[in-house]
């Protein structure tokens, strides 16, 4: 805390320290010596050098197997299918006026619309087993696109339009060699009928592959052609704006007190050591702090944002007031005492000098806390977060699920679709956390400061 | 008119500061020993002794930043002008702007040079306007002999200055508070003998306006800017006076051993 530093320690009066002769070596110990240490640095080097290897390579591994399993998560297959907007289907809106048109249109059975204009493609389908594999190839969600078609505008009644329609999962993981055709028929998902449907369309060039937006843009779902992952990517921003909201103020005024204002005694030892010890106490043990306060004391909502944010910053306090600590006590002294010195109070000193120079570095512990808790699922699972959510959550009293849970609920669905869609979570949790600590790092280089 | 340009009857009576049986313990070290000094208004006051003997302790005991330190105990009395300074009813904020402080390693804030000049009229309200701020920077970076050469760049950082630039800038930021007393621990220890040479110029400007206290290890300095010379030993002062006297009829052996270099 000062500057003042007692110089006089190294007045040694001399000639009270004899002089320490080293004994003689001869030239073949000096050589076996010099031999010796050049071998334990060889065998030094080669662990070194074996442990960063097989590091990079389960690293490489890791990343190739996402990616491989990933990226086709990230595409979409679509059957061009000549919609027949049947008038006898629809109905008659004689009479109706916009709003109950409107109404109207949006309760048409678009399921027979679609299965009319299969049958109208494929006439030799009779049995109601093969109709409905025929409807099969696609996706229950193909209903909403035509509803969408229809009521945008009525003129389309009676015509027939073709429409690039969402194929079901099963075809689409046929369409990406996910399913074999040459396995048995009882022992793949798509019958041998399908898989005919399936080549007539595309040699008429009706099959068409796109990007999958819905997964970046919608909820989750039954279907894993349905499936998306904003809704768990806005549960996570919410999730994390509570912990950031909290844990921020929480963990600099702390560290700030602790820093500067605490007396040096035993109980801020005391509190210390136990920060540190917070730190390193598994994350689950949060969820269950969470759970036994705020869900059965205070009686807060299940799966809510507010209540996952909460349990994440008791989770990221200690790290950030760790890091804050040490970007304040980075702060030379001779600033303190430049400050003090002209009369700035003690909160002045904090407020104009130290906490502007040491934010860079409270920031970088911040990201990297946030980061863990984007990352964190056990505690999440605890409180509730871990329902089958299809609303995209609004507020942080929605029930929502977290980028992490969705990826834990999809590695545990049965459907074999959903193996693509995890790994391709994965990935868009990857980047965030990437991105995350890029910035941190950024941050770290750009705002260093020399004093 | 400002308290600190003219030469009151109170300046002639009494001393601008005085210490009575001053003891400072740091836990259980001594390191100021029942020190008893009178330091003259409007004049500079030289620090001198061997290294480790008190005269920071002391120097700091003058504006109170040793109440920074939690193990630095302090008995006796320090007076400003009559008033006691470590009195309960003295707030500290005040007394620091009535008794300003150079550092030893030049420690300009990382703003802008204006900033840091602007920082103490600005946190102690000194300045009614923009212009009033704008006036007390020039002011004080013309007094330190600054303006010539930062004029043009006064949004550059303080912290990009040369050393002696620094701690020029640091004498600005002092005086823009209008001290009564400026402390000064060795301010060109870390200097080369070019930009010693201006500060000490400086400080003999200064001590029309200011009354200063100096530390200093060059004894040189010391006879070149001080008036009044006090000889600090093992937390003791040893000898007290006019600096012509001290340097040239020592009356203590120890003293006289330490200006010729034979000791220390
Ligand atoms: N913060 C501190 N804590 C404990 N002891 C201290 C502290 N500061 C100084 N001391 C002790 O007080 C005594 C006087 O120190 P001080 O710094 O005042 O000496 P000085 O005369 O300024 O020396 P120098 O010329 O080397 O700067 C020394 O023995 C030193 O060890
Ligand atoms: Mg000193």
């Amino acid at each position: 805390m000062t500057d003042i530093t007692p110089n006089n320690s190294h007045n040694i009066p001399s000639g009270t320290v004899p002089d320490f002769i080293p004994p003689h070596r001869t030239e073949k110990q000096i050589k076996q010596r010099l031999k010796k240490r050049y071998r334990k640095e060889r065998i030094f080097k080669a662990v070194g050098l074996g442990g960063l290897i097989s590091g990079l390579l389960a690293l490489t591994v890791m990343v190739t197997s996402i990616l491989t399993t990933g990226l086709s998560g990230f595409t979409e297959s679509r059957l061009t299918i000549d919609v027949y907007m049947d008038p006898e289907i629809i109905g008659s809106l004689e009479g109706y006026s916009t709003e109950d048109r409107i109404d109207h249109l949006r309760q048409v059975n678009h399921r027979a619309l679609i299965r009319n204009s299969l049958r109208i493609k494929f006439p030799e389908v009779k049995s109601r087993r093969d109709i409905f594999a025929l409807q099969k190839l696609v996706s229950s969600g193909s209903r909403d696109e035509v509803r969408q078609k229809l009521m945008k505008s009525d003129d389309v009644i009676g015509t027939t339009i073709p429409m690039d329609l969402l194929a079901s999962s099963t075809v689409d993981m046929y369409l990406k060699g996910q399913i074999s055709r040459d396995v048995d028929q009882s022992e793949r998902k798509i019958s041998d009928k399908q898989l005919a449907w399936l080549d007539i369309m595309a040699s008429e060039g009706r099959i068409i592959k796109g990007f999958n937006w819905k997964f970046l843009s919608s909820g989750d779902s039954r279907e894993p052609e349905l499936a998306g992952i904003w809704g768990a990517a806005m549960g996570s921003f919410l999730t994390l704006l509570v912990t950031l909201a909290i844990a921020f103020p929480i963990g600099v005024s702390s560290a700030l007190y602790l820093e500067e204002f605490a007396p040096r005694n035993k109980w801020t030892d005391l509190i210390e050591i136990n920060i540190n010890n917070l730190a390193a106490v598994p994350s689950i043990i949060f969820g269950l702090l969470g759970l036994a306060i705020f869900l059965n004391v205070f009686n807060m909502p299940r799966s809510a944002p507010l209540v996952g944010g909460m349990t994440l910053a008791l989770m990221t306090l200690p790290t950030i007031i760790i890091s804050a600590r040490a970007a304040i006590r980075a702060v030379p002294p001779s600033i303190r005492d430049a400050a003090i010195g002209m009369g700035a109070s003690k909160i002045q000193t904090q407020f104009h000098h130290v906490l502007p120079l040491s934010m860079p570095g409270i920031m970088t512990g911040t990201i990297i806390g946030m980061a863990q808790a984007l990352g964190e699922t056990a505690p999440l699972l605890m409180i509730g977060m871990v329902a089958f959510i299809v609303d995209v959550p609004e507020g942080v009293m929605d029930a929502a699920t977290a980028l992490p849970v969705q990826i834990f609920l999809w590695a545990d669905s049965p459907e074999r679709g959903f193996m693509e869609k995890t790994s391709a979570a994965i990935i868009v949790l990857l980047i965030f956390l990437v991105l995350m600590n890029s910035l941190a790092i950024w941050m770290r280089h750009k705002f260093e400061k020399r004093w | 008119m400002d308290k600190a340009a003219v030469t009151t009857v109170q300046d002639l009576v009494q001393p601008t500061i005085r210490a009575t049986n001053v003891n400072i313990y740091y836990d259980d070290t001594h390191a100021i020993k029942d020190v008893n000094l009178d330091i003259p208004p409007k004049a500079v006051t030289a620090l001198i002794g061997p290294s480790g003997c008190g005269k920071s302790t002391f120097l700091r005991s003058i504006n109170r930043m040793n109440d920074t330190i939690p193990s630095c105990r302090m008995t006796g009395q320090i007076t400003l002008y009559g008033d006691d300074i470590y009195d309960k009813k003295i707030d500290v904020v005040q007394l620091r702007a009535r008794v300003g402080m150079v550092f030893q390693k030049p420690n300009p804030f990382p703003k802008s040079i204006y900033d840091n000049v602007a920082y103490g009229p600005r946190i102690h309200g000194l300045a009614n306007s923009d212009a009033d701020l704008d006036n007390i920077v020039f002011n004080s970076l013309q007094k330190s002999g600054l303006w010539d050469e930062v004029k043009d760049r006064l949004d550059t950082p303080g912290t990009a200055l040369s050393g002696g630039q620094r701690q020029r800038l640091c004498i600005a930021r002092t005086i823009a508070i209008n001290p009564e007393v400026i402390l000064m621990d060795e301010p060109c220890s870390a200097l080369d003998p070019i930009a010693t040479a201006i500060i000490e110029e400086l400080i003999t400007e200064l001590k029309e306006r200011f009354t200063i206290v100096i530390v200093t290890h060059s004894m040189q300095q010391a006879a070149r800017v001080s008036q009044k010379t006090a000889f600090f030993h093992l937390g003791k002062i040893l000898e007290f006076g006019d600096t012509s006297e001290i340097f040239t009829n020592p009356k203590v052996e120890k003293t006289k051993d330490y200006i010729t270099g034979r000791y220390g």
